[in-house]
């Protein structure tokens, strides 16, 4: 891939990021907040995604974008109180602005939207008038104008955006070197705003970077845009720290550069602008004259000067430019028409910055050392090689401990130490690959926003335990089958307002997105108070599909579980939501191949859930090692509830062989783990596990001995065998044999399905 | 007539001087053959973790150096029982496809460079039994059987791997 092609894939993929950002915020508003910092957040993601698009020729996002940008920008600076804000509408351009990213990443041709583009052009106007009309026309309209690219550090986004937005600059400055209009936003300083006639400090700058400059993805012609053009009288390159060629790296800087300005712009002013890109010590700023009031031939030279020193200026960072193309000047849509009133307000109170800006600069410095995109390849060796180190380590553990303590306490002690050291290291590195699901959550108030249009329904969209983290593979297979159970609850569940009505419901239909840890895996539901599902039409269609016997009688909840057989759609009218069923015996099969499950609650007339389960691939887990005849297993710690001797718990015998214990008044069916499992060996099954399934019931499972509690590291028995019922992957104990990892519900399947019919899924997934 | 077809079948692939170098091994008393390139590396008997309900020939699973992979006992998929596994029986560790298995085996031979005219493909009479022999090499003092690697994992109704190698 050619760079400036690689450079424009990861703009889409922080554009994804900052769409998600934007709709989060934009929904935070929605739901009543009025924190500014939200507003902020939102108005810099659009800001980013605005620059970054405007340096890859993006010019329709560009357009919208700025329009957008603008009358969050009235939010921003209170000229519209959050309380009034079209929130409703932001969000539909927040859906518009992701459209237009993705037609932009496939090369397709945007969709104008000029209905939102006029709805937003509105904002502005209908403000309140927050400041009485004083002097409306004396206050220049041009300052209201949204700022094309704001140099100021608190806009300044991370990452490539970013760098869009200085490259966009280099090219207005260089484009254009006459004086650019007061006001054009290159500045926020009233003053220059109000000074056609350039006097000012005589300024020198000596800007000696160090070598390391480039690599610090930091040109030259970057650091000079800083300065507003006007203002450079010379700039001189000093070439004498060049070393002898075949000493020179060309990855190190050796320009220095002396750039003369005459500016309004105080020494502390220019020193805060090269904060931003610059260490303190590589440059010095230098007052050699004030400037003399009564001074009138500077005033009168300057534009000459400024017009040939900027012409020089562009020829010298056209040499040090790329030869990449330049990107294109964002093609900047008209500004609105500032409402009077609104104008009045800026030019007499000017906005303070929100921070100060040495913070500012620091903090965004900081904000980009802290976000680094790593191949997830790399990570994943580096997770392999951690467990590597967890099994070594606990082999090593089990080497000590066989020998005399007194001898090698000291070895104990260190190995005490290697071993804490070492879980570290595999939480730091899980914590890499972990995401909260939210990048998944995210996206769904979009899709029921749509949906809700298209089926003419209300529905309120509820996410919880959006920061539940999980590995980064599943995020990305979460999306499908939540986005097909959600589409099912919108079309199938919910009812239109008026059946709700109807049902003694209020119209607004709910949809419920949950996430949590449980059972050592995450577990997601999507509940709806919609009407259940239909168990009759359900079960009729079965049966005219040959689905279900004619006679047979299925209890309520394996009619529900019909719900994900091939075929089957319970909708009256078919509809391009959901389309004809196929939907949910998708999902299953997906899940299902990522070694998850699903599962449906239905209660006729109250709503429907469904529950995914699926596991935390690469977790590492916290096990309880238990031993059942010859073989030892894992049970995740997550599982178990409580453990308890046999001879302490009442076992009573059902027919057909089930025994049941009672724990803690309920009646919990007991399985031995040895008959189950068909471990070797002499079993004496003295103790009993209670374990916690998906649904949450409670299961008894006999063995012989519990060995222990540690950390184990989930290894793929699919990598290179294939399912093996009851258990989910396999372990490495200390003394390096292998140990499988029970999967509790698994397990239970295995025992009801007896070893009479082995893997009866297997079969149906082959 | 057979031999023919064979040689025929072989040249078309490679040229007449081509030659397979290939390990062998015993089981019981006779010898197995597979390509070099697939044996990635060979190791003494270690204890396995068995699998609940799984096929006679699957023996268990093992740790090698971090990696699970499964161990099949050839003496079971040719019929003669389960090996009574000590520290000198071997496992040969193979590549098949994009996955790794342990091989049980008594003990490896030797590696023999066999000029592919000289593999004969196996009579029927072998085919039928297992389907496990993809041909057979005929040395000075023995008869290798060349097996295909696939058949002897999946036979025996592992149809994980069979499953999933289809998919992949």
């Amino acid at each position: 891939m050619d760079p400036l092609a690689e450079l424009k894939q990861t703009f889409f993929q922080e554009c994804e990021e900052l769409l998600g950002a934007l709709e989060q915020k934009l929904q935070a508003l929605d739901e009543g907040s009025t924190d500014s910092e939200d507003v902020n957040a939102a108005f810099r993601a659009i800001h980013s995604i605005k620059g970054g698009a405007g340096a890859f020729g993006c010019t329709e996002l560009v357009a919208f974008a700025h329009v957008f940008e603008a009358s969050l920008d009235h939010l921003r600076s209170g000229r519209v109180q959050i309380e009034d804000a079209p929130i409703a509408l932001f969000l539909r351009c927040s859906d518009a602005v992701a459209d237009l990213v993705s037609a932009a990443r496939n090369d397709e041709p945007a969709r104008p939207r000029p209905d939102l583009l006029a709805e937003l052009e509105k904002v502005g106007q209908s403000a309140p008038a927050a400041a009485p009309a004083a002097a409306p026309a004396a206050a220049p309209v041009r300052a209201e104008a949204p700022r094309p690219a704001p140099a100021k550090s608190d806009d300044a986004p991370p990452g490539i955006a970013a760098l869009g937005n200085l490259l966009a600059m280099v090219e207005a400055r260089t484009a254009a070197p006459t004086p650019a209009p007061a006001g054009d936003g290159w500045d926020d300083e009233p003053a220059s705003a109000a000074a056609p006639e350039r006097s000012g400090n005589a300024i020198r700058l000596r800007i000696k970077p160090d070598s390391d400059l480039f690599r610090r993805v930091i040109e030259p012609r970057v650091v000079l845009a800083i300065l507003p053009s006007e203002d450079i009288v010379s700039v001189a390159c000093d070439l004498g720290q060049v070393p002898p060629l075949e000493s020179l790296d060309v990855s190190d800087c050796h320009m220095r550069f002396t750039v003369m300005l005459r500016t309004p712009m105080s020494v502390e002013e220019v020193h805060g602008k090269f904060d931003f890109t610059l260490a303190s010590e590589e440059f010095e700023i230098e007052m050699l004259a004030a400037p003399a009031n009564d001074d009138a031939a500077p005033a009168a030279a300057a534009p000459e000067v400024s017009q040939g020193v900027a012409a020089d200026l562009s020829a010298i960072l056209a040499r040090l430019g790329p030869a990449a193309s330049p990107p294109a000047t964002p093609d900047i849509a008209p500004a609105p028409p500032a409402s009077p009133a609104a104008a009045a307000v800026a030019p007499a109170a000017p906005r303070p910055p929100l921070r100060p800006p040495a913070n500012d600069a620091a903090a965004a410095r900081q904000r980009q050392a802290v976000s680094v995109r790593v191949d997830l390849d790399r990570i994943d060796k580096l997770m392999n090689l951690v467990g590597e180190i967890v099994i070594t380590q606990s082999m090593l553990v089990e080497c000590v401990r066989s020998l005399p303590y007194d001898v090698h306490a000291k070895t104990a002690e260190g190995i005490l130490t290697l071993s804490r050291q070492t879980r570290e290291l595999q939480d730091h590195v899980m914590a890499v690959r972990a995401q909260p699901v939210k990048a998944v959550f995210q996206r769904m108030p979009r899709l029921v926003r749509e949906l809700a249009q298209t089926l003419g329904k209300e529905v309120k969209l509820v996410l919880e335990g959006e920061n539940t983290e999980v590995d980064k593979t599943i995020i990305e297979e979460l999306a499908d089958p939540l986005t097909h159970m959600i589409r099912n609850s919108m079309d199938h569940g919910l009812e239109t307002p008026e059946d709700r009505i109807a049902a003694g419901k209020s119209p607004e239909g709910m949809i419920k997105l949950v996430a949590e840890h449980r059972a050592g895996r995450i577990v997601i539901s999507v509940t709806d108070d919609g009407r259940g599902i239909g168990r009759d039409k359900l079960l009729a269609k079965a049966r005219s599909r040959g689905l279900v016997g004619q006679d047979e009688k299925l209890a309520p909840e394996e009619i529900d579980q019909l719900i994900f057989a091939a075929g089957l759609s319970t909708a009256e009218v078919v509809s391009d939501v959901s389309g004809r069923g196929v939907g949910m015996d998708v999902v299953r099969r997906n899940v299902e191949s990522l070694g998850g499950r699903i599962s449906v609650d239905s209660e006729p007339g109250r709503g429907c859930k469904f529950t995914l389960a699926l596991p935390l691939t690469l977790a590492v887990l916290e096990g309880m090692v238990i031993r059942c005849g010859d073989d030892r297993y894992v049970i995740p710690i997550a599982s178990v509830i409580e453990t308890q001797h046999l001879a302490n718990t009442p076992i009573e015998h059902l027919t057909f062989g089930q025994e049941v214990l009672r724990w803690r008044g309920e009646v919990t069916p007991l399985y031995r783990l040895g008959a189950v499992m068909g471990s070797s060996g002499e079993r004496n099954e003295n103790i009993i596990i209670i374990a916690e399934t998906e649904r949450g019931d409670n299961v008894g499972i006999a063995v012989d001995e519990i060995v222990g509690q540690q950390q184990v590291v989930v290894k793929s028995l699919e990598a290179n065998y294939g399912t093996v019922n009851g258990a989910s992957a396999a372990t490495i104990l200390g003394d390096g044999l292998v140990a499988l990892i029970l999967d509790v519900d698994s397990m239970l399947r295995l025992a009801a399905s007896g070893a009479r019919h082995p893997a009866p899924e297997l079969k149906l997934a082959g | 007539m057979t031999l023919q077809l064979g040689e025929k079948h072989f040249s078309a692939a490679q040229p007449e001087s081509a030659v397979r170098r290939i390990v062998t091994f015993r089981v019981g008393d006779r010898t197995f053959g597979i390509d070099v390139g697939m044996v990635r590396e060979i190791k003494g008997w270690q204890a396995t973790t068995p699998l609940p309900h799984a096929a006679p020939h699957v023996r268990g699973v093992l740790n090698l150096r971090g990696v699970i992979l499964a161990v099949y006992d050839l003496r079971t998929s040719i019929g003669l029982g389960q090996t009574e596994a000590t520290a000198t029986h071997v496992i040969v560790v193979v590549d098949i496809e994009d996955k790794v298995a342990g091989l049980l085996v008594d003990s490896v031979s030797d590696i023999v460079d066999v000029p592919v005219s000289a593999v004969r493909p196996a009579p029927d009479l072998e085919r039928d039994e297992h389907g496990l022999i993809e041909g057979l090499v005929l040395l000075d003092t023995e008869i290798v059987a060349l097996l295909d690697l696939a058949a002897v994992i999946r036979d025996g109704g592992v149809e994980g791997l069979a499953r999933t190698n289809r998919a992949a």
